[in-house]
């Protein structure tokens, strides 16, 4: 199953190359045109020369994760590997969560001080990220050098599994849920326009691939497909939730990199109610994607972004809604038909 | 000049919104230019083509607001910043939306501290959630309302001073170097106040030699006897901000221009303005980059007082800097 696939990928920012893996066969598999640019991202196109509107799709490949710092040394700490964060990850998630080590996947977890041992005053705060480290079970640090080295980079090693009520979690919903919704609205996706997908490289530490894309691809319209923050749970109101899984896939009116194009935004919108395709609006400024980069580049491009609500997202287990995913699909799908029916002109 | 800021003041355009007035920045340089449009990113653009490099004239039409960004199931609305603006600096004032409608915003009496905008609520007289949706659907901008006043002959107080009055000396300095025949443009920039988002992709796609930006400059004179920058004290050259330090080619150009001129010239170093420069002075290749300023006291994000003497001044720099660049 492929969203599983993807989820389970090990493609942490700088090291997509799983997930590249992945995105090529699919794409080779439909016959488009693919070709993996020098940073890494994957370009793709279909009817790249014909005339009129050039249509870019977005979604990023790379996952947070960690990277490993060093490797302790001495009696105490031989053989623990300390990490920092690559990308925004929270430190209070961390603590005794499983994870993998470097492409060769070294299972480890992510070790602390047991209860009974904490001064009643460590119980009160959460551990910072300096104190935590990463054990693999090595005996010392000759031991852990001969399996991990410093720069090696690590995910959460959790598995895709699929909840009641059409929900499923996973690491990496965000982005794996856009890289799927992009692909699958390719394969079903038959129409007369230039369209290139873009799956982007190293997204979560300041959109960084997407920006090289766009200089590429000199798109008219870009879209980012994205895995956005919902917070739809116990007892918060409805200005701190963002967004709500299982309404739909959202879309943003304002996040810290883009101010939408009222008139895109309302075209997105108008396009899902059309055709009986539920959509919300994205209720909070905070966060970003990758169309805040690709808006700024040559002579600035029209757009904006579909999101699909994850919670717990940037945490070890996000969880999404089915229904929304799919949704997405048969969003950008529509989307795609009724720009090249003319139906929107930037 | 005063009656027609004071027109331009009247427009709410935080960034993104910016349309309106950038449609009525254009139709007043129309006449004087070969062609106009606006771009993706809402930048309005005129064009004259003539002898010499190509000089750009930049100056951004948009302003710092708020805009709606949940609705409760009792029809009040929850606001999100547009730039930077202060919660504090919204309790108790009427905004107004780009659509016309009008709310009064409330802070909630739980809040201790500092507020932020989570503490805040609008009420723009709906009985539901629909009826709000109605009036200011979510995604819609606006402004804190503060009347124009104008005291004496030159200064003017009120809302969005900065920058429509940049826009006016910027269309100003277009039509006086278009009617000598030079090869000008000017581009009203769109997203200043989220981070000079837009002013690159103008640059881009006009490719200037050289290029004037337009802005306001922090006065402080309120606070000190010997301020760095003061009302009435003449035009700003901008050394250095956030995302430019000014190139020693167009530094010269502008103080021999205000020597020649007899004017007197102010300095101002920012450490926290993004300006449109930075990005107009690294598009494509390169070019020559300058920003000159009018001095402007700000209250805030909304509320701030300009003196029209600085800018009449400014307008006479702007064109003698670029006539010694065109030749």
């Amino acid at each position: 199953m492929l969203l599983k696939e993807l989820t389970e990928a090990f493609g942490p920012t700088g090291f997509e190359d799983e997930v590249r893996g992945i995105v090529r066969r699919e794409l080779d598999a439909m016959g488009l045109s693919v070709r993996t640019d020098v940073l890494g991202n994957v370009i793709a196109s279909a009817g790249a020369h014909r005339p009129g509107l050039r249509v870019m799709l977005d979604a990023h490949m790379d996952e947070v994760g960690l990277m490993v710092t060093h490797i302790g040394e001495g009696r105490d700490e031989g053989g623990l590997l300390r990490f920092r964060p690559l990308g925004g990850v929270d430190p209070r998630v961390l603590v005794s969560k499983p994870v993998v080590v470097g492409e060769r996947r070294i299972p480890g977890v992510i070790g602390a001080k047991p209860v009974h041992l904490q001064e009643a005053s460590e119980r009160e705060k959460p551990i910072p990220m300096e104190k935590l480290y990463i054990d693999i079970g090595a005996r010392d640090a000759e031991d852990a050098r001969r399996h991990v080295k410093p720069g090696d980079p690590v995910v959460f090693a959790t598995k895709y599994e699929e909840l009641p009520h059409r929900m499923a979690k996973a690491k990496s919903f965000d982005d794996r849920v856009g890289c799927y919704i992009l692909l699958e609205a390719l394969r079903r996706w038959k129409g007369d326009l230039a369209v290139f997908a873009a799956f982007t490289v190293q997204e979560e530490i300041g959109l960084r691939g997407a920006h090289a894309a766009a200089y590429q691809i000199e798109p008219d319209i870009a879209i980012a497909l994205e895995g956005t923050v919902a917070h739809d749970v116990v007892d918060t109101p409805s200005h701190g939730q963002s967004t709500v899984v299982g309404k739909g896939p959202a879309i943003t009116v304002q996040d810290a990199q883009t101010v939408a194009s009222r008139r895109f935004a309302e075209f997105l919108w108008e396009t899902a109610k059309a055709r009986n395709i539920p959509v919300q609006w994205r209720r909070v400024k905070g966060g970003s994607n990758d169309f805040g980069a690709i808006h700024r580049i040559g002579k600035g491009v029209l757009g904006g972004a579909i999101s699909v609500p994850v919670r717990y997202i940037h945490a070890p287990t996000q969880v999404v809604s089915l229904d929304d995913v799919m949704h997405a699909v048969d969003l950008v799908v529509a989307v795609l038909d009724e720009i090249a029916k003319g139906g929107f002109r930037p | 000049m005063k009656d027609w800021l004071m027109r331009l003041m009247d427009f709410v355009a935080p960034s993104g919104s910016e349309a309106p007035v950038v449609k009525a920045l254009l139709d007043d340089v129309r006449e004087a230019a070969d062609e106009t449009w606006v771009d993706a990113l809402g930048n309005g653009m005129a064009r004259k083509r003539g002898h010499g490099p190509l000089l750009m004239l930049a100056a951004h039409v948009d302003e710092a607001g708020v805009m709606v960004i949940d609705i409760d199931p009792r029809g009040y609305l929850r606001l999100v910043s547009v730039g930077e603006v202060h919660a504090r600096e919204c309790v108790g004032r009427q905004v107004r939306f780009t659509n016309g409608a009008t709310g009064l915003v409330h802070a909630d009496p739980a809040k201790q501290g500092d507020l932020d905008f989570d503490a805040l609520v609008v009420d723009v007289g709906a009985r539901s959630r629909e009826d709000a949706e109605r009036i200011a659907p979510i995604g819609t901008a606006g402004a804190v309302e503060v009347p124009v006043v104008t005291w004496g002959q030159s200064l003017v107080t009120g809302r969005a001073v900065d920058n429509r009055l940049g826009c006016a000396v910027a269309a100003e300095v277009f039509r006086k170097l278009a009617a000598s025949g030079r090869n000008v443009c000017v581009a009203f920039t769109a997203q200043n106040a989220v981070g000079a988002r837009a002013a690159q992709a103008a640059a881009f796609q006009l490719e200037p030699r050289y290029a004037l930006v337009i802005d306001g400059a922090s006065a402080d004179d309120m606070w000190h006897d010997h301020p760095a920058i003061g009302l009435g004290k003449g035009p700003v050259l901008k050394v250095m901000d956030r995302a430019t330090v000014v190139p020693l080619e167009g530094k010269r150009a502008v103080e021999d221009a205000a020597l020649r001129l007899n004017l007197p010239l102010q300095y101002e170093v920012s450490r926290e303005a993004w300006s449109d420069t930075g990005g107009i002075q690294l598009a494509r290749a390169g070019c020559v980059a300058v920003g000159l300023g009018y001095p402007v006291r700000r209250a805030g994000a909304f509320a701030m007082t300009a003196d029209l003497s600085d800018a009449e001044r400014l307008v006479d720099l702007a064109v003698a800097t670029a006539e010694a660049w065109l030749g």
